[in-house]
């Protein structure tokens, strides 16, 4: 998913460039404006519409693949096993460290102190899945892990001096 | 004889207003400058050049954060209230008065993380404030400079409301409703320039982040005080970013008015009010409320319906602004002889750097995609864009104006030149970010592993040719200083 974020943001950041830079090119040039107010007006009047279709489709897709618990459900089944994790400055608490490959997990999560992000990163070092800790709060996180090995928990939420020392692992078997 | 005396009074009110300002725009610019070298560290920290202790790292990332935010608000505040002035009538008492608030609370806060070793981040995420291993009077400090900052934007704010609605005879046309709803009568009744409006859109808005602001504080003082135990830490986090979140994205707009106020001395072409302008300014009145939400898509616990607002708000925020500011910039750029100078580069890289960063929001708006990159180095990236190109640059495009255009210094060879490599070494800043990012890297970590370092490292140099760049620039802008606060002086009634 990462990669395609990327595609899309450096190919926009490619293409306005372009636009800008012949805007710029063009800038020396004299136009009189009223020719060029026209053409902004156009561009308005086609360009809103259109983006804001394409806000609406991105919007309409995005939806099956909401993290929530119950979105999650749906696409990946009832959990088999459930996890209770507790997050403290500055360590996690898991109730267990091994996990089943291929199975839907349920985390239960939750903190003692204040907030921290639950961050699980694959043996790539690439993160799949999070959620936040939250003291008085219990926010579960359903994920199916499809690779075997050890995969790491950073904390994603800033929780003071020890926040990057917050790493622990499980495997997953 | 009176109409004489009056003119001389306005002018000599004017002259004030001025004075005042420009102490904000260049107090503004030397805080945005320190808090650019606090940066350089961190990235040094990041690229394993530097050894910071942790506790100091995170000292010194919480200023910058908070640094950054205030400098770069407190110069846009100046820079927006000399445009709107003359017609607004903003008194120069009031404008002096926000300015020495703003002042002790941005000395708090540099106390209270420098001396006090407060490290909460600039966010000061609840219960963190109190929480964290610091002395309470360092939370203390730090909360109490946040509020007189706040108390100064509130000053701001109301000012600017009521001195639009005595101007133009009512918010509703300060706010160009009469252009909006098409009423007959609009072109008999008085209307405001896109500076203004934009002006007004803040003020609205600033009250609302302000209240919010307070909402949030008040129970952290309880809490401190010892007078309540705790309270609801979503509730809080809900508050706080309506406040934190609205507040830095109410500084691109009045970064905007600041575009309006410039661009036009390069290409004699002029913002007109129109409905296009009046709609996507009141439209954001309500927009710009909406995406903080995407701060809390990681609580699952927060109603869902939340959720897909703040997906909502965040995919729509940039659409009015998009099409009325920077296609309208094009447009006044687009053949129009452009004179080329620093202000111009300075936009025109603003433009750009300000939609990256706006599709970088809404790709991390996403709720989906926010699940992967949301507290990775992506947001800073994020925001990076949206702040160093946009709010800062948009700002310091007007302050070299200001103080060196359109025929003065801003048009030599080397001003454009300075200004081309700042927008090199922000380009080549950010997108070291992104692709951390991409890579996962978490941010608001003082020690990166290995694998990490790699990126940091490519941003150094760049960091370092934004430092050369602002350099230059801070040379010009200081051998122009001395001109330009001589241009302020009262001057008698009658002699101007």
């Amino acid at each position: 998913m990462q990669i395609w974020v990327g595609v899309v943001l450096f190919a926009f950041a490619l293409v306005w460039l372009a636009v800008l830079w012949w805007v710029a090119a063009q800038a020396s040039r004299e136009v009189p404006y009223e020719g060029v107010s026209q053409v902004v007006s156009r561009v308005r009047r086609l360009g809103v519409p259109i983006v804001a279709l394409v806000l609406a489709v991105a919007f309409l897709v995005s939806l099956p693949f909401l993290p929530f618990p119950s979105a999650r459900s749906a696409r990946l089944g009832s959990p088999a096993t459930s996890v209770e994790v507790t997050g403290r400055m500055w360590a996690w608490e898991l109730s267990q460290t091994r996990i089943p490959l291929g199975q839907t997990v349920e985390f239960v999560v939750t903190a003692v102190d204040v907030n921290h992000g639950f961050g699980i990163y694959d043996p790539s070092g690439r993160l799949v899945t999070q959620v936040q800790a939250m003291p008085g709060y219990t926010n579960r996180l359903l994920f199916r892990f499809d690779e075997p090995g050890t995969y790491t928990i950073r904390c994603l939420e800033f929780c003071a001096t020890g926040h990057h020392l917050m790493v622990t692992e499980f495997v997953v078997e | 004889m009176e109409q004489a005396q009056a003119k001389g009074m306005t002018t000599t009110v004017q002259r004030s207003v001025e004075q005042a300002t420009l102490v904000y725009l260049l107090v503004g610019f030397a805080v945005f400058l320190l808090m650019g070298i606090l940066g350089l560290l961190m990235r040094l920290q990041h690229s394993g050049l530097l050894q910071l202790d942790p506790r100091w790292f995170y000292r010194i990332m919480t200023l910058h954060g908070a640094g950054m935010v205030a400098g770069i608000l407190l110069a846009s505040l100046g820079g927006v209230a000399r445009v709107i002035a003359p017609r607004i009538g903003l008194s120069p008492r009031l404008l002096w008065s926000a300015f020495v608030v703003y002042f002790l609370g941005s000395g708090l806060v540099i106390l209270s993380t420098l001396v006090g070793g407060f490290a909460a981040g600039w966010t000061t995420t609840y219960p963190l404030p109190v929480r964290g291993d610091w002395p309470a009077s360092a939370s203390w400090g730090f909360l109490l400079g946040y509020t007189l900052v706040a108390v100064a934007f509130l000053l701001w704010c109301l000012a600017v409301l009521v001195g639009a609605s005595r101007a133009f005879g009512g918010l509703g046309n300060a706010l160009a409703w009469p252009i909006l709803f098409r009423r007959p009568d609009a072109a008999q009744r008085p209307t405001p320039t896109g500076s203004e409006l934009a002006a007004t859109v803040v003020a609205v808005d600033g009250v609302i982040a302000v209240v919010a602001g307070v909402v949030y504080l008040v129970p952290i003082f309880a809490e401190l005080l010892g007078v309540i135990e705790g309270f609801d830490v979503l509730f809080a986090k809900n508050m706080l970013f309506l406040f934190g979140h609205t507040l830095v994205n109410l500084n691109i707009y009045l970064a905007v008015a600041l575009v309006y106020a410039t661009l036009g001395a390069y290409t004699g072409r002029q913002f007109r009010m129109s409905f296009p302008i009046a709609l996507a300014f009141n439209l954001v009145i309500l927009l710009v409320l909406l995406p903080y939400f995407h701060h809390l898509y990681q609580d699952f616990v927060q109603p869902w319906p939340l959720h897909l607002i703040g997906q909502f708000g965040s995919y729509a925020v940039g659409v009015p602004a998009f099409f009325v500011t920077i296609v309208g910039s094009l447009g006044l750029l687009y053949g129009a002889r452009v004179r080329w100078s620093a202000p111009v580069i300075f936009i025109l890289a603003g433009l750009w750097g300000w939609t990256i960063g706006g599709v970088a929001a809404v790709l991390d708006g996403t709720i989906a995609i926010n699940n992967l990159m949301h507290n990775t180095l992506w947001v800073p990236a994020h925001f990076h864009s949206y702040y160093l190109f946009g709010a800062a640059g948009f700002t310091w495009a007007f302050l070299f104006h200001t103080l060196g255009g359109p025929d003065g210094w801003v048009r030599t060879i080397w001003a454009r030149r300075l200004s081309l490599l700042y927008a090199l070494g922000a380009g080549g800043f950010v997108t070291a970010f992104f692709l951390s990012g991409l890579q996962s890297v978490p941010r608001r970590y003082p020690v990166h592993i290995p694998e990490w370092q790699g990126l940091a490292q490519l941003a150094v140099p760049f960091v370092l040719l934004l430092g050369i760049a602002f350099l230059g620039l801070a040379m010009y802008v200081l051998g122009s200083v001395a001109s330009a606060w001589r241009a302020t002086q009262p001057v008698a009634a009658g002699d101007d």
